[in-house]
């Protein structure tokens, strides 16, 4: 029974390509045809974000990379944390309504449920990887390309792995409890700032608080890309958080959503 | 070759829970105290449906028809009983349940074909055949919003036949769409059965249940009231409807008055008459189901008045479907038929001669209906049994009496 549930959650893109496949265009670009902007508005509000937080942390507050990065703009250091984090953020704000808003396709149409929020993290990741991206060519060519950097599409697949998990639990618990929609929101506000974006973790004094944001997974994802980025190097503390936590909470949480999916129909 | 079954339901039951705060079903979980009301939709339902046969699902409003679809399908969870279903399933549950509105009626085809698990390839095949049955022409790169609400289930009714599944079930799809849409599909689902396909069918039409159905199920509050021959669960069904109903009482505005006002309160559950049996016999009073041309046809149908002074017309129509006539019989255009007033428990024979009836090929049936005074508001008709024109010479529909003379000068 456990073992089947895993199964079909571990093959549900693969078994189901076809409508993988078309789920994932549909949403994909009917993120672009019903508005005029289009494309724009999904990059306009990182942009907006980055422009404002770069103003108000590099400008006014005279933040400054940690030396240990060596002599890099504190822009580009906010930067490599928040591109990733931003993808996390739009799939973990969507979750609660992934499920509900497909509630006429799932009373009326057999097919596997758990589609859905695969579909949903894998949209934003789609999205926001052509950012990163762009953003990443434009640090090789000023210089900082190194062979760890290998390592990168593999951390971004187990944050992906991580948030997929997290997106399962969300969006199948939201069915049943609405007002989870409203604590998602607060608590990705509350994510946010326990996540050592917007300032390196270094300018916490107390050691013994910084290392209780090891128990924040972000915070490990975050550290690690600067690490690969900046220095060619991580360390071997944040892997050991990442690997483990993505996989865990990548089965658990599909095992959650396929234990509880088959009662979709009876409340939505 | 024996026909296995391609459904079969046995004591099926299904409860809803409802919860009266959205907070208790989350209490319950965790504290494990039973907080909610039982809701029992579905009680002790047992059939079975072989394959090649079609199933038709009869009831009234909220009597649990859609719930059952809904079980078969798999979209919901029978909370007891046994349940098979073999082969694969398309269901038409709701107009367009899947489409994107943002999106061309082309973009959503290969998108519903996914949906009922048909691959890229198969669709490309298809995408015209269904492109041509839905009739909807250039609308078909249009995005799905602006389509009405006829041109979605066409769309819908479309994809889901041609994806040939072994098991088709479809709720109320065929009320929606007009005249000429209707007709393509009770010849596409005919087509289904000739192919040997299994069909659940839900429906308020009679006339399609009739038509389509080999065997038909009555749900009345949740449980089996009939099974066996559609023919013989609609005529039941039909019965009961018309001794229950209270929205077709007509009644003229008697001036105010505290005695008629009363009467008319205890009245709204009795309905002005009822009609016991439609028959069309030969002038010998013979019961026939087969017409030969230009012959003289009997109809009768016999009327039982339900209350007191009522007036009204009456008349027959030779029909082609339950909305298309062919020929209408209607007191309103004939001086000194008896109007009434009649008395309640009187029992009214209505006899029409038809004579060299035109009709030279297909079937019919023939609708005896009661209207009020005016003519112009039917508040009760009943079908015939079929009536099929014998075969015979000669080419076109009708047939004309005639005589001929050749004279040689």
């Amino acid at each position: 029974m456990f073992f089947n549930l895993i199964r079909e959650w571990l093959q549900a893109p693969f078994v189901n390509y076809r409508l993988f496949h078309n789920f994932t265009r549909q949403d994909f670009f009917s993120q672009f045809t019903a508005s005029m902007g289009g494309v724009l508005w999904l990059f306009l509000t990182p942009i907006v974000h980055l422009v404002i937080y770069s103003f108000v942390f590099s400008y006014i507050f005279r933040m400054r990379a940690p030396p240990e990065f060596g002599e890099i703009n504190f822009v580009i250091f906010l930067m490599i944390g928040y591109l990733p984090w931003f993808a996390f953020a739009d799939a973990f704000g969507r979750a609660p309504n992934l499920v509900i808003e497909k509630a006429p396709l799932i009373t009326k149409v057999v097919f596997p449920v758990q589609i859905i929020p695969i579909t949903g993290t894998v949209i934003p990741y789609l999205t926001h990887i052509i950012g990163f991206t762009i953003f990443l060519v434009y640090l090789a060519f000023k210089g900082y390309m190194s062979v760890s950097w290998i390592l990168l599409p593999f951390i971004f697949g187990l944050q992906f792995l991580f948030t997929l998990g997290l997106v399962a639990v969300i969006s199948a618990l939201c069915v049943f409890l609405r007002d989870l929609q409203q604590m998602i929101a607060l608590m990705l506000t509350v994510w946010f700032f326990l996540t050592p974006i917007i300032y390196p973790i270094s300018l916490i004094q107390n050691e013994s608080v910084q290392r209780l944001f090891l128990l924040n997974p972000m915070h490990s994802f975050v550290s690690a890309y600067r690490e690969i980025i900046l220095l060619g190097t991580v360390s071997p503390v944040h892997l050991m958080i990442i690997v483990p936590v993505s996989i865990i909470s990548y089965i658990s949480g599909g095992w959650l959503f396929m234990r509880i999916k088959h009662a979709f129909g009876d409340v939505l | 070759m024996s026909k296995l079954p391609r459904i079969t339901v046995e004591n099926l039951n299904k409860e809803f829970r409802i919860y009266e705060r959205p907070q208790d079903r989350l209490i319950e979980l965790i504290s494990r105290k039973p907080k909610h009301t039982l809701f029992k939709v579905l009680s002790d339902i047992s059939f079975a449906v072989a394959e090649g046969k079609s199933f038709g699902i009869i009831g009234n409003n909220g009597a649990g028809k859609s719930t059952l679809l809904k079980i078969l399908v798999g979209t919901l969870q029978p909370t007891s009983g046994n349940m098979a279903v073999q082969g694969q399933v398309a269901a038409l549950l709701e107009l367009g349940a899947g489409f994107h509105p943002e999106f061309s009626g082309r973009r959503n085809i290969f998108l519903n074909a996914a949906l009922l698990g048909v691959s890229d390839e198969n669709i490309v095949e298809m995408e015209k055949e269904i492109i041509e049955f839905s009739g909807l022409g250039n609308f078909i790169d249009r995005p799905v919003k602006t389509y009405s609400s006829g041109m979605y289930v066409r769309l819908a009714f479309s994809i889901a036949t041609m994806v040939q599944p072994d098991i088709l079930v479809i709720d109320e799809a065929l009320s929606v769409g007009d005249m000429a849409f209707q007709k393509k599909c009770v010849q596409r689902m005919n087509k289904f059965r000739e192919d040997e396909k299994t069909m659940v069918f839900c429906s308020h039409s009679m006339f399609h249940i009739q038509e389509l159905c080999d065997t038909a199920i009555w749900i009345h509050e949740g449980r089996i009231k009939e099974i066996g021959d559609s023919n013989k669960v609609v005529a039941d069904y039909e019965d009961f409807c018309n001794s229950s109903t209270t929205y077709n009482n007509i009644r003229e505005d008697i001036p105010d008055g505290i005695e008629n006002r009363k009467q008319s309160a205890q009245e709204t559950e009795v309905q002005d008459c009822r009609i016991n049996t439609v028959s069309v016999q030969t002038p010998d009073g013979e019961e026939v189901t087969e017409v030969v041309p230009l012959s003289t046809l009997v109809l009768k149908m016999e009327v039982e008045v339900l209350i007191d002074n009522m007036e009204g017309h009456f008349g027959f129509a030779f029909m082609r479907s339950s909305e298309e006539p062919l020929a209408t019989f209607l007191t309103q255009n004939f001086e000194g038929v008896n109007r009434g007033p009649f008395q309640k428990g009187e029992i009214l024979s209505i006899t029409l001669v038809v004579e060299s009836v035109a009709m030279r090929i297909g079937e019919f049936y023939v609708l005896g209906g009661m209207a009020d005074k005016s003519g112009l508001l039917w508040y009760e008709s009943k079908f015939s049994k079929r009536l099929t024109v014998a075969a015979n010479k000669g080419v076109g529909a009708i047939i004309m009496k005639s005589a001929w003379t050749v004279e040689q000068n």
